[in-house]
């Protein structure tokens, strides 16, 4: 039978299992479930939002149906907290066993595989299937936190050389912004290019499962074979159901995080057949354009020469009663 | 109807899952799709019919399941999406 892990005496049992088969005990988890034979723990499995991890099997009971038994419990649970996908990283050698519970495997490089059960990449692609034109087409991926005039040079410039533009906005929730306000400040600020469509990334792209450092503050080790598979993802799943041949970014002279993700884009993506065009930033008053530039300048009350940063459709957002609500809290950027 | 879920991911066993929604859709994945995919709809659609449900998302994964059992799992999920 499976159960939650919640004693000390449990989560002691499961941490010398996990580390025993070589993985790390890497909190934190939403739920952590385990199969006891008598007093024995002899498998183990836990849900991060839409991540399971540490999946391990003592190696005396591998080859029975315990892992299906764990999986089973984690993904039950995770659907009843609203969760309709979910995703695994494992070595690509055990990609195999995850496929056999109908696990779709999403992307594979040399040391990682994703996996996904639940259909959601397949069901968000068919959901978006009316946007889709034929054409030597291009994309942005922005979090647009707040939509700056460096968002709209970079799009305008990407816009005026492609058929059509997709412009992915984030979708994850890890910003001073949330999703509803960054998608309107973006549609308002791009209103006037007719050949620009605006869609969400879902968690297909810049988010917790495919990037999660991204939202961390500079400098993580793992971070670098996540950015990759989320760029492997892009290039090989994403682009081509868009017939996206270009991916535009802007430079970044700012944060780390970005411009390791920069470099990352322009090794992985041009061999899988998207080029990746890096324009310069706008400057203003003597430095480049940045979200959080503007942010900095919320975070400090200060509302003059917001205009110098953001277009006229933003800043009315930001000086609205609901965007003052957001910022005034005086959360850290 | 709300949110259900039924049956497991262990093998010759299936997992349905149901979630409101305007128009019917159902979608199975089955490592034995090519073989008996038209088998598993056929019988899905039966035990829908059977219980007059003419809205919702339908996802099922089938790791081979029998007749009988993805009539149980079904029902049993329909059976909770429907109880208050």
């Amino acid at each position: 039978m499976v159960t939650s892990l919640l004693s000390s005496d449990d989560l002691q049992q499961a941490r010398a299992l996990i580390e025993e088969s070589g993985l790390s005990f890497d909190p934190p988890f939403d739920d952590m479930v385990g199969i006891f034979q008598g007093r024995r723990l002899v498998a183990v499995g836990a849900r991060q939002g839409r991540v399971l991890k540490m999946l391990v099997v003592a190696a005396d009971h591998q080859g029975g149906s315990l892992l299906d038994e764990v999986v089973t419990e984690l993904v039950g649970r995770g659907f009843q907290n609203g969760i309709d996908s979910f995703f695994i990283f494992t070595a690509p050698g055990h990609a195999t066993s995850f496929e056999r519970l109908n696990f779709n495997l999403l992307v594979s490089s040399g040391k990682s595989a994703l996996l996904e059960y639940g259909d959601g990449l397949r069901r968000y692609l068919a959901r978006h299937q009316p946007l889709v034109l034929p054409g030597h087409n291009g994309a942005v991926v922005a979090n647009c936190n707040p939509f700056t005039l460096g968002h709209r040079y970079l799009i305008e410039q990407a816009a005026a050389s492609v058929e059509h533009l997709y412009l992915f906005v984030v979708r994850e929730e890890k910003s001073l912004f949330p999703f509803d306000c960054r998608f309107r400040m973006v549609r308002e600020g791009t209103g006037h290019l007719e050949n620009v469509t605006l869609l969400d990334t879902s968690c297909y792209a810049v988010s917790s499962v495919t990037f999660p450092t991204y939202f961390l503050k500079d400098g993580d080790p793992g971070g670098g074979i996540q950015m990759e598979l989320d760029l492997l993802l892009f290039a090989s799943r994403i682009a081509p159901h868009f017939h996206i041949a270009t991916r535009f970014v802007g430079s970044e002279p700012l944060s780390q995080t970005t411009a390791a993700y920069n470099a990352a884009m322009h090794r992985v993506l041009p061999p899988l057949g998207v080029g990746v065009r890096e324009l310069a930033r706008t400057e203003r008053l003597g430095a480049a354009i940045s979200a959080s530039r503007v942010r900095e300048k919320l975070c400090r009350k200060e509302t003059a020469g917001l205009e110098e940063l953001v277009p006229e459709s933003t800043l009315e957002f930001l000086l609205s009663a609901e965007g003052r609500k957001i910022w005034q809290k005086g959360v850290p950027t | 109807m709300k949110k259900a879920q039924a049956g497991t991911l262990q093998s010759s066993d299936l997992m349905v899952f149901l979630e409101p929604a305007e128009t019917l859709t159902v979608t199975i994945e089955s490592a034995v799709l090519k073989q008996f995919g038209a088998l598993i709809r056929a019988k899905v659609d039966e035990v829908l019919a059977r219980h007059g449900v003419e809205s919702g998302e339908v996802r099922i994964t089938d790791r081979g399941a029998l007749d009988y059992a993805i009539e149980a799992r079904l029902e049993t999920a329909l059976a909770r999406a429907t109880e208050a």
